[in-house]
């Protein structure tokens, strides 16, 4: 009986305190650290870039009044196709018909003064020969003595008033014939701004905003209708400037319309941007369709490109997430005989799924730590597990 | 050891002061020798339970004289220093009820006196056993006292009570509640052990059955004693 | 000399051990109140730690990030990059909102990185337990597995949607909300552009205001609406700094020329658990006096009532010959058992339940190790009551009257 007690005491306790240690040991700050672990692998990555884009129009064709005035019809609207030389929109004429009406006339009443003054100048110089004939004919008269001198002095005054009438009248018909120039030219000019009350589209396109409506006055320059070019869409896409590595023109590239997110396209990129934004600290690229997607995609849509580069040679790489901090150094955790020991490495360059080159720091094969369950340092004690408690998949 | 028995002189208990005094006992002659089984006799009230205790060294006695065995344990006060030790090695108890430790078995509750002495485990379980045996309760040593009889369980009780050979037992109403044949049993036995290992037993009792195997009797009446032969029946 | 203590307790094996239980679960709630609290502490230092920051720079006058909002101009930090003992510097953004995955949402910390090399930015999860690094500029997202989310999920933030490409545990702000790390230009967006609602009302007023809508002036009104739904605010600036450098004079550098707010890490870890999590500790500080008392009181109770079922046993003790100190000894070393079961208990169940917990409940070896020896001298103290007792009972009612 007195065994039988004890044995069950034994029974509880020797449990109890079997628990207590065991929980002292495994769990809480005194417990191992669970890790996984990987090794370095050799192999050539294909670094790639993804940026976010909208897609635009190459040419954009705002069209507007280069003089402020009224609208007076617009003559499409968004979506319509429109041809090059099409009438789109016509501003109001305002006074410029009856400028160029009034042009006309002007300019024919001047033309009729140059006829006049030609007229004129005829006579004049018919004048100015018979004058001049005279003077020869008493000039001989005047040197046989057949007429006094005074009588060839006035024949001689004579000729100069019909070289001077003929000199005027020859003026006069030169300024006709200038103002008649002149009005040509005004009228020249009212007809052209005329002609420009009148928009027309200077390629065909698709209307794509139309700002104003029949009535409104709008100033010189204000935009009334932009026209563009459907085929010539394409993607404006910024990449991170960090990221940017290797972007460079004619590199094949993927790209995932927002409304068509599962379908991604090919296409290549046809510019990079001489001109970064430094505000937002990314570099911008233009990317084309290989083939155009029917439907075409708005204006403004947003599209995630991702630009594949060429494969690297085969290097060491580790995943990324093996990349730790110590102090200002970067390096991984290598496992050696069962201790974690920081290796600083250098690394080269990335690819999308997280792979990483190293350019030196730790060879292929070399086992090093991948995740962890706390942070750890050179002290700490790990066990290496298949996959981290605690994580499903 | 046995000693030359106990003995009380003018043993004198007072309770209270002045005019509220109450002597319980006033003056009380006893003698017991070793090996003598008395019993003491007095309705309730008499004073029967001041003096077992003043016996007992439980409580302080007002005036008087106790001899236990050639020492004087009190004379108008106390003359040892430690009544406990007292108790523990020089006055066995037995009481109506067995009043045994129930968390101890059998062995351990007689064992536990010696223990309380300072003797070593083994030691104090051997003379344990010693007095099971003595006792015929020595089958039962590794039972609980909740499995014992009532009878076995006075048994062990008065061999707890002889276990560090005592010079006195004090016994209070041992047989109460036990019928005639089971109440001889036990005064018997007191008898056997007190030839056996020397020891004088002062037995208070009221029960009839027993009280004519005293060969000796006091009489306790109003704090005070009185002697007288007893029949002294034999058992049968 | 036998145990009494040790005997009694084997006799009356079932109660004590049923005592000791009920008493352990109690000491266990102790304990969990108390690994609430140090987990609570260490959210905060999980937070400043993983940020990977020395210097954390701030909106003027504010306690942000982490205690008060803080806004500042996205271009601040290359200014600090090129202060003398800086390292690196990188913008960072905190929200605390609902992230959307299928039909249920988690409340999380968006926290918004910046692009940069592999581990050369302070602000990136410096582990992870599963997946990779955000590798793409845009629209992917690793989050700690404390929102439920997996590999491969996609989740809704604001506008955007978002896969999942890692995974990480203890990333956690200050409030324990699990974090969601994505690319600082996205979480810009999330935090600073407003609602498409909001936004439409918003060109509307610009269209509405003669100042704006000149009609001499074209390109003026889509000029002012680009400007007003562009983000160009972060929350503050990590700054991690050279080998050698002093976080104080740096940071001192920074507030002097540069303006600004700045915290070094033990300035930030005073403002998280002086301020943040201040009421917080004075609760729990109040339930553990509180959860103390009833511990003492619970233990002096059940001594007490072993004690008291055993008055006639220990008057016959005394009067055969035991000693005070003995009686006492027993009681002391039956309520220390009693405690060190509750104990053992306690621990036991405390670390079982504590990843239960809807918040991080940590357990240290100190509070444990304290703990036991308070419960010891609880027990202790709470057995004088029943030795008191113990010790005034009479030997002489072991003779009946």
């Amino acid at each position: 009986m007195f065994n039988r007690r004890i044995l069950s005491v034994i029974a509880f306790l020797v449990p109890l305190m079997g628990l207590l240690v065991y929980v002292a040991m495994r769990s809480g700050p005194l417990a191992p650290t669970a890790v996984t672990e990987v090794l370095v692998d050799n192999r050539a990555i294909s670094p790639g870039l993804f940026g976010v884009g909208t897609v635009e129009a190459r040419h954009v064709y705002v069209v507007g009044p280069s003089s402020p005035g009224r609208i007076r019809s617009v003559l499409v609207d968004v979506g319509d196709h429109v041809r090059a030389g099409q009438l789109l929109a016509e501003m109001d004429p305002v006074d410029l018909d009856a400028r160029v009406s009034a042009g006309d006339a002007a300019t024919g009443r001047a033309k009729n003064l140059v006829v006049s003054a030609e007229a004129k100048v005829q006579a004049a110089r018919s004048q100015f020969e018979l004058a001049d004939l005279e003077m020869r004919r008493y000039e001989k008269l005047g040197a046989s003595g057949f007429v006094s001198k005074s009588t060839v002095d006035i024949r001689r005054e004579q000729l100069k008033a019909a070289e001077a009438q003929l000199a005027s009248d020859f003026a006069a018909l030169e300024a006709a014939q200038g103002d008649h120039l002149r009005l040509k030219a005004e009228t020249g000019g009212a007809r052209q701004q005329r002609q420009n009350v009148r928009l027309v589209a200077t390629a065909d396109g698709i209307v794509t905003t139309r700002m104003a409506d029949p009535g409104t006055t709008v100033v010189a320059g204000q935009a009334l209708l932009e026209v563009i070019d459907p085929q010539s869409i394409w993607i404006n896409v910024r990449f991170d400037q960090v990221m940017a590595i290797g972007l460079d023109t004619g590199l094949p590239a993927k790209l995932n319309l927002r409304s068509r997110g599962d379908q991604p396209l090919p296409g290549r990129v046809v510019r990079v941007e001489p001109k970064a934004d430094a505000i937002t600290e990314e570099t911008m690229a233009k990317v084309v369709f290989d083939e155009l997607p029917a439907p075409l995609p708005p204006i403004g849509e947003l599209a995630e490109v991702t630009v594949n580069l060429q494969s690297l040679p085969v290097t060491p790489v580790i995943p990324n997430a093996a990349v730790q901090r110590l102090g200002e150094q970067t390096g991984v955790w290598r496992i050696d005989n069962g201790k974690p020991r920081f290796v600083p490495v250098r690394l080269g360059r990335s690819d999308l799924d997280g792979w990483v080159q190293v350019v030196e720091g730790i060879k292929p094969g070399e086992r090093i730590v991948h995740y962890s369950e706390k942070a750890i340092s050179s002290g700490s004690r790990i066990r290496v597990v298949d996959r981290i408690p605690g994580v499903g998949t | 050891m046995a000693g030359k028995g106990i003995r009380i002189e003018g043993l004198r208990k007072r309770y209270g002061e002045g005019g509220n005094a109450v002597d319980a006992l006033k003056s009380v002659d006893m003698y017991v020798s070793p090996g003598e089984v008395v019993g003491l006799i007095g309705p309730s009230g008499s004073g029967k339970s001041t003096l077992l205790k003043c016996l007992g060294a439980v409580i302080d006695p007002t005036a008087g004289r106790m001899t236990l065995g050639d020492d004087v344990i009190y004379d108008d006060r106390w003359k040892v220093r430690d009544l406990r030790a007292l108790r523990r090695d020089k006055i066995g108890f037995v009481f109506q009820a067995p009043y045994l430790i129930p968390f101890l078995n059998v062995t351990d509750n007689v064992a536990l006196l010696p223990m309380l002495a300072g003797a070593p485990n083994a030691e104090a379980r051997a003379k344990a056993i010693e007095l099971l045996t003595a006792l015929d309760v020595q089958h039962r040593s590794q039972a609980m006292p909740s499995q014992l009889s009532g009878g076995e369980q006075q048994r062990v009780a008065i061999a707890r009570g002889l276990v560090n050979r005592p010079p006195v037992i004090l016994a209070d109403e041992p047989t109460a509640p036990l019928d005639s044949v089971r109440a001889m049993t036990v005064i018997r036995i007191l008898n056997d052990m007190a030839r056996k290992f020397e020891t004088a037993i002062i037995v208070v009792t009221h029960d009839e059955k027993i009280i004519p195997t005293f060969k000796r009797i006091y009489h306790i009446r109003d704090g005070m004693t009185h002697e007288e032969p007893g029949e002294g029946r034999k058992f049968d | 000399m036998i145990s009494l203590a040790g005997r009694d307790i084997l006799h009356a094996w079932g109660k004590f051990v049923f005592t000791g239980v009920g008493l352990g679960l109690l000491i266990g709630v102790t304990l969990t109140m108390a690994g609430v609290y140090r987990g609570m502490v260490d959210d905060g230092k999980v937070l400043l730690n993983n940020s990977g920051a020395d210097l954390w720079v701030v909106q003027r006058d504010t306690l942000g990030p982490y205690a008060e909002s803080s806004s500042l101009h996205d271009d601040i930090y290359r200014t600090i990059l090129t202060m003398p003992g800086v390292l690196r510097a990188s913008n960072v953004t905190y929200l605390t909102m609902q992230v959307k995955k299928a039909d249920r949402d988690v409340r999380s910390m968006v926290v918004g990185v910046m692009a940069g090399g592999i581990g050369s930015v302070p602000g990136w999860p410096p582990y992870l337990v599963a997946g990779r690094q955000i590798t793409r500029g845009h629209y992917e997202a690793v989050a700690d597995i404390a929102t439920g989310f997996r590999l491969g999920d996609r989740i809704t933030i604001r506008r955007n949607q978002y896969a999942v490409v890692g995974l990480t545990r203890r990333m956690v702000s200050s409030g324990g909300d699990p974090m969601v790390f994505i690319p600082l230009k996205d979480a810009q967006e999330a935090q600073f552009l407003k609602d498409n609602d909001a936004i439409w009302q918003n060109r509307r007023r610009t269209e509405a205001n003669p100042a704006f809508n000149r009609p001499g002036v074209p390109g003026l009104v889509e000029s002012i609406d680009a400007s007003q739904s562009s983000g160009n605010s972060v929350n503050a600036v990590l700054v991690s700094l050279q080998a050698g450098a002093s976080p104080e004079d740096v940071a001192e550098s920074i507030r002097r020329w540069k303006r600004l707010t700045v915290y070094t890490k033990s300035q930030m870890e005073s403002i998280l658990t002086g301020k943040l999590i201040a009421t917080s500790a004075k609760q729990i500080a109040m339930f553990l006096v509180i959860l103390a008392v009833v511990t003492a009181a619970i233990v002096a109770f059940i001594i007490y009532t072993l004690t008291i079922d055993k008055t006639r046993e220990i008057a016959v003790l005394k009067l055969i010959g035991t000693r005070n100190r003995t009686i006492a000894a027993m009681i002391l070393q039956q309520a220390l058992a009693l405690g060190g079961i509750g104990f053992a208990v306690g621990k036991i169940s405390a670390t079982w339940a504590a990843p239960l917990f809807p918040k991080y409940v940590l357990l240290i070896p100190q509070d444990s190790i304290i703990g036991f020896f308070v419960i010891m001298l609880i027990c202790a103290l709470a057995s004088i009551i029943a030795i008191r007792m113990a010790l005034k009972v009479d030997p002489a009612e072991a003779i009946g009257g």
